[in-house]
């Protein structure tokens, strides 16, 4: 017997309305969720089975309508048009079904075959509102079911809806909208090119009705479509035309505000029908008064300050302790395998697997504590719905950088990782916005960037200076962003600015299931990236330090010289190799085993690959105090930032192996000046971008210029900065 | 005499976009004009020319000295009308104005009293006569606020959104339609955004956008 085809639903619905968490509850599927409008951007797909049917799942950006002025929309309106799903659900926010409600118009119009999900049934019931869902059903024609979807409940009943609608489609369109706007549309209709066709868009039927909606609103999208269907379209744009003028002149209104007033009215009209007690209470109260105090006028930067402080504080101080417990694991992981060859053993495949694999993954997996905690704590800012106020209360200071408020979240997302963050730009309405906050984008420091911080600032900075410097490098980061951004808008990315309507949603306790789920996927991706990537990169890396093997060693070559003595002592202090030292005649240099041995491996590194494209670095990038060393580490720093971290770790443990039990960060103490580090850091945080965000701009930006522009312009910006830190620290210190 | 570039300067257009204005011109036969030529005015054209200028000294002087209009809005209206306008209205005007000018206005004469209604000018202080006029204008003459003219408290009935494309779109689908009252939560540390509330759902608004919200009255 033939598996019978998977039926296609598909989830819409304004943003903040709870859809994702709902997706999550048909599905089981873990996804992100936020207590903010425009956190889903990408069209997800999930799976589910309902008495032995089963239902692929798709979830549209949330939009609040169906117009085209946002990419978000276009990819909402397309996909109902282009493949239509054989159930939408549409998703409401019951505390605001007047403005909810609208976009259930908007899908029945466009011919959808819906169920409507009141969404947050709890919180509306809490408020004093009660509906009659039955009669909601009768007048409306399809099921209506009441869900609370951060505690996925009334999934069974949502389930039960979708089977039903699935098996009998509505059948006819109840939306009444007026005579004058019905006629209006069917003159419309029938001016349709090939209006007996079924092309999406252009065909019968639905497709049909909703393009003729959009000709008469003059949508600019639709009207260059028709456009380009020749004499016939431009014939169709000529009705809908006279017919708009019609209207405007007939009601003395704009069509767009005809059209939102019809809307409002079939709204208005259906809530008075199905209230059986209209809310009283103000649902909000507790919300408002925790407003009063958050975004007061006074308090509310003090406050916006402490809570992203709170979160910094929380990843660097209470992460340090699990910290030492998988420092520990990992070390004795390393010593247990090492501990399989025989003592002082040169086994390649010995230093491939404790060098290599688990001083690089280690390293990486060393700093899941605080990639946790940070992700927690950004988790709990937007589950609370903090994030929106957040943007409220800076959108004057991006403004005034030539970015928007909204801006402010998919750079708060780039602080966990530069990736999402930049496919986050696309909540922004206008082209220019979302191309400068995705070129300024990587200066919010990453959380891949955090084990190099984690690595580096204890390394350089007393105890006390440790959480302000490390607040310190995101301030810098944020800095030169807002910098480059006014720079962007001034220049090339000059014109208009998007407006700033934003929705504002109540304050909600975040749920500890929503806010668990966040932090362990995002968490799972770091861990994918260290088990995938990082473990690829640390394995070349390791082959790139360990190979090629000199053929001859200038150490051996001294020694046949008698310009090196090389004794059978290992202790440098002893008695034995002093007096040795001592005897010694000049221009001969007298070292223990040990010492030759680092001389060796010194020696090897830097015949070895990696030494190699360092040292072809180094005159490059002297000027900012850096050695070779650190070239071979900023080479693998691009393909992923905290490769910088097992570099370091794989270079050091090679070249030092007597020193290994002293840990990395006394090993870079020693090597380098703290005024190295700051610069280190610097480059760090500003220069190329890693591998993932480039392909990910040229994804999102479309083109392979911005990309570049991305990567060179931080590059060469990073270069100046860190020069002149290092250059003009070296006169004073 | 001047070419297709001077005019295009002087202008500040496009030389492409003077070009077929020019072989219009040529057509009616007032100008002279081949490619790359220098362009003369025909004797034709030079009447015509002084009749469009005479017209907009005229205009502009009745817009700013009679109408008081500022000096810039008059050129710019002037500029508009002067082709419009019939031969007929036109000389009737220039009776007018005319006659304004050279028939002695005694005191209080009638453009000064016109120049002096509070009605005319709402800068001036409320004139202390109860004219129809006044009766009838008096209820409109009220400007509408804007939702940026309310403080946190105050709310507000949305009558008109005075704005174009996206943002309207944006605004109409938020909610903030005719008839809505609006009420102000807050604003912003540095006043920009505003917080309001609306249906029982709240919105923040760039201060450039709350400007184009304009309402009837404080509720």
């Amino acid at each position: 017997m033939a598996k019978p085809k998977p039926i296609r639903v598909a989830l819409a619905g304004q943003p903040n309305a709870g859809k994702t968490s709902l997706f999550n509850g048909l599905t089981g599927a873990h996804q992100h969720v936020a207590n903010y409008p425009g956190v889903t951007v990408e069209k997800r797909e999930g799976h589910y089975e309902h008495d032995g049917i089963s239902y692929d799942l798709l979830d549209l950006p949330g939009t609040y309508s169906l117009s085209s002025f946002s990419p978000e929309e276009r990819v909402a309106q397309d996909e109902l048009l282009t493949s239509p799903p054989e159930v939408t659900v549409v998703v409401v926010d019951s505390t605001t079904l007047e403005r909810s409600l609208i976009f259930l118009v908007q899908i029945i119009q466009l011919g959808a075959n819906p169920v409507l999900a009141l969404n947050m049934a709890d919180e509306a019931e809490r408020s004093g509102l009660r509906l009659d869902v039955e009669r909601m059903q009768g007048l409306l024609g399809f099921p209506v079911v009441e869900t609370v979807g951060n505690r996925a409940m009334g999934m069974v009943a949502l389930r039960e809806a979708v089977a039903r609608a699935a098996a009998s489609p509505v059948q006819e369109n109840r939306l009444v909208l007026g005579e004058r706007m019905d006629r209006a549309l069917e003159a419309v209709v029938a001016a349709l090119p090939g209006a007996d066709a079924d092309a999406p868009g252009t065909g019968t039927g639905a497709g049909n009705r909703w393009t003729a909606v959009k000709l008469l609103m003059a949508d600019p999208l639709f009207t260059d479509r028709m456009k380009e269907a020749r004499e016939a379209g431009r014939a169709a744009l000529e009705v809908a035309r006279i017919q708009r003028e019609k209207l405007e002149a007939d009601t003395g209104l704009d069509i767009a505000l005809f059209v939102s007033e019809r809307y409002y009215g079939f709204v208005d009209g259906l809530l008075k029908e199905v209230t059986r007690h209209a809310s009283r209470q103000n649902a909000r109260a507790v919300s408002d008064r925790i407003d009063r105090v958050l975004t007061n006028r006074v308090f509310g930067i003090p406050f916006f300050m402490v809570a992203m402080f709170s979160v910094f504080w929380l990843t660097f101080t209470v992460g340090e302790i699990p910290m030492g417990w998988i420092e520990a694991g990992f070390e004795a992981l390393g010593g247990w395998i090492g501990g399989m060859w025989p003592k002082g053993s040169e086994s390649p495949l010995r230093s491939l697997l404790v060098d290599g694999v688990i001083g690089g993954v280690g390293g990486v997996v060393i700093f899941l504590p605080n990639i946790v905690l940070l992700f927690g704590g950004l988790a709990l800012l937007e589950d609370t719905g903090y994030m929106a106020r957040a943007a409220f209360l800076v959108d004057s200071v991006m403004h005034r950088f030539g970015l928007h408020g909204k801006s402010f979240l998919p750079m708060m997302t780039g602080f966990g990782c530069t990736v999402p963050g930049i496919m986050g730009t696309r909540i922004l309405e206008s082209e220019r916005d979302r191309l400068t906050t995705m070129l300024v984008l990587p200066l919010m420091s990453c959380g891949a960037r955090l084990p190099i911080w984690m690595l580096l600032i204890p390394a350089f900075f007393p105890a006390p200076w440790r959480a302000p410097a490390l607040w310190l490098i995101y301030a810098l980061g944020i800095v030169v962003a807002l910098g480059l951004a006014k720079l962007l808008r001034r220049s090339i990315l000059a014109g208009e600015e998007a407006p700033f309507v934003m929705e504002l949603p109540p304050y909600r306790l975040p749920t500890l299931r929503g806010t668990l789920t966040k932090m362990g996927e995002r968490s799972w991706i770091y861990m994918k990236k260290a088990g995938t990537i990082i473990l690829a990169v640390s394995l070349l890396m390791w082959f790139a330090t360990a190979y090629p093997k000199p053929s001859t060693y200038q150490l051996d070559k001294d020694i046949k010289a008698g310009k090196i003595v090389v004794l059978k002592s290992a202790q440098a202090k002893s008695a034995q190799t002093k007096s040795a030292r001592a005897r010694a005649p000049k221009g001969t240099r007298v070292v223990t085993a040990a010492e030759a041995k680092n001389l060796r491996r010194a020696e090897e590194l830097r015949q070895s690959a990696a030494g190699h494209i360092g040292r072809g670095l180094e005159p490059l990038i002297r000027p900012m105090g850096f050695d070779w060393k650190i070239g071979t580490a900023l080479v693998g720093a691009f393909a992923a930032k905290e490769v910088f971290v097992s570099q370091m770790g794989i270079v050091y443990s090679l070249g030092e192996v007597d020193e290994k039990s002293k840990g990395l960060r006394s090993t870079l103490a020693r090597d380098y000046s703290p005024l190295v580090g700051i610069s280190l850091m610097i480059f760090l945080l500003i220069a190329t971008p890693c591998m993932a965000t480039v392909a990910i701009t040229r994804r999102e930006s479309g083109s392979w210029k911005w990309a570049l522009l991305q990567f060179v312009g931080l590059t060469v910006i990073a270069y100046v900065l860190s020069m002149l830190v290092f250059q003009i620290g070296s006169l004073f210190v | 005499m001047a070419r297709v570039r001077d005019i295009a300067q002087a202008r500040n257009v496009k030389a492409g976009s003077v070009t077929p204005a020019m072989k219009r011109l040529a057509d009616l036969g007032l100008i002279t004009y081949e490619r790359r030529e220098y362009i003369e005015l025909t004797p034709e054209g030079e009447r015509a020319a002084r009749r469009v200028l005479s017209r907009h000294q005229i205009l502009t002087s009745f817009l700013s000295e009679v109408l008081m209009m500022s000096k810039e809005s008059a050129e710019v209206d002037a500029c508009a009308m002067e082709h419009h306008i019939s031969d007929e209205a036109m000389d009737r005007m220039v009776r007018f104005f005319e006659f304004m000018r050279s028939c002695p206005d005694t005191e209080p004469g009638f453009l000064q009293r016109f120049h002096s209604c509070s009605t005319v000018n709402a800068e001036l202080p409320e004139c202390p006569h109860k004219c129809d006029l006044r009766k009838s204008r008096g209820a409109e003459k009220k400007p509408l606020l804007s939702i940026a003219d309310l403080k946190p408290g105050e709310s507000g009935r949305v009558r008109q959104i005075n704005t174009s494309g996206a943002i309207r779109q944006r605004l109409l689908d938020m909610g903030v339609l005719p008839d809505v009252v609006v009420r102000i939560e807050r604003v912003a540390p540095s006043g920009d955004p505003v917080w309001i509330k609306l249906h029982g759902y709240q919105l923040s608004l760039r201060m450039n956008e709350a400007r184009s919200v304009l309402i009837s009255d404080a509720v």
